[in-house]
């Protein structure tokens, strides 16, 4: 027995042992979970609160005398910038305007090269351009610049974006009315709410549903911080944790405005829209200040379910969820009774499409910051990136995507998809991208057709292979070739006869000619004469990132590159054979305005000037007497422009790619799966960039000669040299000085040829 | 604002390209009746190199002179010029970003105006990026076609660009162009 009572003593004080053991442990497990979570959810919360992401600016308005900018346009942008009408002696910001006149004190501004003070100007322009500018005492001011509009905030390392706000600068009514329809116990509690939580579920078994959620703010801030939408038992004991440490550590204020900057309110493409103040933007357009009680009524309603109460999707649900929050707003006094009911009325008022809300430009920022910077700068608190992107520029293009593409939608056709398509605009003096259009959705932030749908780019690789003709030195524009039929047989044994698009075959054409109505036959024999490899080295030396395939078909454009690459090739071509790197990130500059070490490379001489003016002489013949004639009519009178029109095969594609003095542009059309469209490139993309080109009010091409080349007059049928009266088909071009071109005998003759010659031909002329 | 020159030169049959020159000379030398500006293609048949059956032999007409390189002038606008005075300010105060940024806005106003290649050239070098510097150059040499004040001063940054890179001989072409002298 006494071993028996032993026994049992001794497996009880193992019991105790143990289980003594196992509290340790699992108190030290415990601990350690909670010191984990402590760490994790601190390291988050202290990341987002001290990283205040990089603000984006447009460029700013330059204006000089003649700067094509109307009063009305002035008077625009002023708004953009959010000046107010007033007396201009009062402050910065404010602004007067008397007839076409116009005085205003702007703002202290950071601009990359200077930081400005406060300025009294007074401006005059008519209805087409700045006429005159003086300081306000009197002083002459030569070129003055406004604000640069701001476009958005990154974090440049992580892409996220925000619009950051500032304690200061959250609406009281925000603040209270957040509190009243999210948390209402938020100022009392220690990060969870029995209580809330009691009432939440009190109210879910009456509803048999899940009407409450119950978590605190600071429950769904970290909820926001870690993205599970995971319903578990461990997932909320998490959460629960991690919410009582973060208010052990922070203050309600700390942790109230880190809330507003993050929570969820809804979802734009691929993008999702964190935060009050890129909300207000995203929705309203209006900074979060300037929102009337409607508006963050609609916000704070959104926070409950921003894919349920869509106001872009389900409108009337979004009404009825923003009038129930006014409702409250009300019952508690947070807004009096006239306010409430006059917000009741209102409708939703979201923005329209557009204005300074630039996804698909944002995103190549994104992209030129990770090329051009070092990650370690740009992980800096504070910084500015000041950008090319003209919001002018970037509504006209979306304007003429948006319109065109409505309008070929509507041709007899019984697709079910909408057409898609892409602009992009670049200064190709400076490699500056002054607009970016993704799509017809502007303001989606989905797949950005522009950077990223890489499709076959048709006749547009042309000019390369013309241009690699007259680099050999063998041919001139007015040399002829032999447009006619051409079988090859493929390295697979398969046989390649390509066609021209009008199933016609031309025959003996010069070059000019052949280019300008964009042959096939006479290219592809040019470009074997010329031999792939050679003309594969023009693409790259133009810009072409990778090589491409030696394929005969290379010839007629089955190389796929997306818009901004051949942006980055047709650069080239507009700026006299000088490749500038496209940018669309001027400079960014940090807190203290110092600039950035960028790894910038700037101009490269990649094509011999003269080759190059010969082409551009040629692609002027385009729009005159090519594919591209049907421009005129949407372009200003007597506007020169110069380019080439591309057709994938199958008409799957239909591009636009053309430049004038000011501006290069390229247009894209066609389906997202890759459907044919039956648009020519002259039918589909010429209009949508003609369109954007008009809305920029661009120069004239004019490139300058280079000394070695001249001008001279061809006829486009014979490629004989004549006068620009004499042939009816007489158009210009251009060839290296003293080269002989054989001349139309009824204009010209060549001073060899002796009266008797002339004679002689003028016999056999009419013998013929 | 350079279009605005070139277009007035142009105006005045000084054009550097000098269409207008052609024609006028065209019109009083040749025989060709015709109007005044390069016409469309007239009548309704397609514009085949067909010799028409003259009546008479066509009079003989000189080839068109070389199409002439008047000097032309570059100049810098009042905006752009007070952009280049500021730029000048900056360098002097050791802001090379700084200069570069005001020499870029000008650009921006006058893309194709030599004189502000040129200065940006000149920032390049002082920059000590002569790479760079030589290719600003050369775009304003070929910019400057036929301004032999700009051709000389874009010349010089060309030059030095190139002693900077130890191409001694390329630099010493340059210098014995005519336009150097």
């Amino acid at each position: 027995m006494p071993n028996v009572a032993r026994s049992r003593i001794r497996r009880w004080r193992i019991f105790f042992i143990v289980s003594g053991l196992a509290v340790v442990v699992l108190a030290a497990i415990a601990t350690l979970w909670i010191v984990h979570l402590d760490r994790v959810v601190t390291r988050e919360f202290q990341g987002r609160l001290w990283s205040i992401p990089a603000r984006v600016y447009a460029a700013p308005l330059e204006l000089y005398v003649g700067a094509p900018v109307s009063a009305n346009e002035l008077e625009q942008e002023l708004h953009r910038l959010h000046y107010r009408r007033g007396d201009p002696g009062t402050g910065p910001g404010i602004y007067q305007r008397v007839g076409n006149a116009f005085d205003l004190q702007a703002r202290r501004v950071r601009f990359i090269d200077e930081l400005r003070q406060p300025e009294r100007v007074s401006i005059h322009a008519d209805n087409a351009a700045v006429t005159g500018m003086r300081l306000a005492n009197g002083a002459d001011l030569p070129v003055f610049r406004l604000d640069p509009p701001v476009i958005g905030s990154v974090f440049p390392i992580h892409g996220e974006d925000r619009l950051i706000v500032a304690p200061a600068d959250v609406p009281p009514l925000l603040r209270s009315g957040i509190k009243l329809i999210e948390d209402r116990r938020f100022d009392e509690h220690h990060g969870v709410d029995p209580l809330g939580m009691l009432r939440a579920t009190w109210a879910n078994l009456r509803a048999r549903r899940v009407v409450q959620g119950g978590s605190t703010l600071t429950q769904q801030l970290v909820k926001n911080y870690f993205l599970s939408d995971e319903q578990t038992f461990g997932r909320k004991a998490t959460e629960a944790v991690m919410a009582m440490r973060l208010e052990a550590r922070y203050s309600k204020e700390d942790i109230l405005v880190a809330y507003l900057n993050e929570v969820y309110l809804g979802q734009d493409g691929a993008r999702a829209i964190h935060g009050f103040g890129l909300g207000s933007e995203y929705y309203f357009a209006k900074p979060l200040d300037e929102l009337e009680p409607a508006e963050l009524a609609l916000l704070i309603g959104l926070v409950k379910g921003p894919s349920l109460y869509d106001p872009r999707k389900h409108p009337d649900r979004a009404l009825a969820r923003r009038n129930l929050v006014l409702k409250e707003l009300g019952d508690a006094h947070l807004i009096d009774a006239p306010a409430a009911k006059r917000a009741l009325a209102s409708p939703l008022g979201l923005r329209p499409p557009g204005g300074t809300y630039v996804p698909a430009y944002i995103d190549l920022v994104r992209r030129h910051l990770k090329r051009d910077y070092a990650e370690a700068d740009l992980a800096a608190a504070g910084l500015s990136v000041y950008t090319s992107l003209d919001l002018k520029a970037q509504a006209a293009a979306e304007h003429a995507l948006t319109q065109n593409l409505t309008r070929l939608d509507a041709r007899a056709h019984l697709r079910n998809e909408h057409l898609e398509g892409a602009v992009i605009v670049v200064e190709p003096n400076s490699g500056d991208v002054v607009a970016v259009v993704g799509g017809r959705d502007v303001d989606a932030s989905g797949f950005n057709r522009a950077l990223d749908a890489r499709r076959p780019i048709g006749s547009l690789v042309k000019p390369a292979v013309y241009l690699t003709a007259l680099e050999s030195g063998r041919y001139t524009a007015a040399s002829l070739i032999d447009d006619a039929p051409i079988e090859l047989k493929l390295a697979d044994g398969s046989v390649w006869a390509p066609q021209n698009f009008e199933r016609v075959v031309y025959g003996q054409v010069p070059l000019a000619r052949a280019l300008a109505e964009s042959m096939n036959l006479a290219t592809v024999r040019l470009g074997l004469d010329l031999g792939l490899p050679k003309v594969a080295a023009t693409l790259e030396q133009l810009g072409l990132e990778s090589p491409p395939t030696l394929n005969p078909s290379l010839l007629l454009g089955t190389v796929e590159m997306s818009p901004l690459e051949v942006v980055q090739v047709y650069t080239t071509l507009a700026d006299g054979g000088f490749r500038t790197r496209l940018r669309a990130v001027r400079a960014v500059l940090d807190e203290q305005g110092r600039p950035l070490k960028s790894f910038k490379v700037q101009v490269e001489d990649v094509a011999p000037p003269a080759a190059v003016y010969e082409l551009d002489r040629m692609l002027m013949l385009v729009p005159t007497h090519g594919t591209a004639r049907d421009a005129a009519a949407r372009l200003p009178r007597g506007l020169v422009i110069a380019g080439k029109t591309g057709t994938s095969s199958d008409t799957r594609d239909s591009w636009f790619a053309g430049f004038t003095g000011s501006y290069l542009a390229v247009a894209w059309v066609g389906y997202d799966d890759n459907h044919e469209t039956g648009l020519t490139g002259a039918a589909g993309a010429l209009p949508v960039w003609a369109d954007t080109m008009a809305g920029l009010k661009p120069l004239s091409f004019d490139p300058v000669a280079p000394e070695s080349v001249e001008d001279r007059w061809i006829g486009f049928n014979d490629g004989l040299e004549t006068t620009a009266t004499c042939s009816a088909d007489a158009v210009m071009i251009a060839v290296p000085k003293e080269t002989q071109l054989p001349k139309n005998p009824n204009c010209l003759t060549s001073p060899k040829t002796s009266v008797g010659d002339k004679v002689k031909e003028w016999f056999k002329s009419i013998v013929h | 604002m350079v279009q605005k020159y070139r277009a007035l030169a142009r105006g005045i049959g000084l054009g550097r390209a000098a269409p207008g020159l052609v024609i006028t000379l065209a019109l009083l030398l040749g025989g060709c009746p015709a109007p005044w500006t390069r016409s469309e293609p007239q009548g309704s048949g397609p514009a085949l190199p067909q010799p028409a059956e003259p009546a008479v032999p066509p009079a003989p007409v000189p080839p068109p002179p070389r199409p002439p390189q008047p000097p032309r002038e570059n100049h810098l606008s009042p905006a752009t010029r007070s952009l280049v005075t500021q730029a000048h300010t900056l360098i002097a105060h050791g802001d090379i970003d700084g200069a570069s940024a005001t020499l870029d806005r000008a650009l921006r106003i006058e893309p194709s105006n030599p004189l502000l290649w040129i200065e940006l050239g000149r920032v390049r070098l002082v920059d000590g990026n002569a790479h760079q510097a030589e290719v600003c150059a050369r775009k304003a040499l070929a910019l400057a076609s036929g301004d032999p004040a700009a051709q000389s001063q874009a010349g010089r940054v060309l030059a030095d660009a190139l002693r900077a890179q130890g191409r001694n001989q390329e630099a010493q072409q340059i210098e014995s162009k005519p336009y150097m002298h």
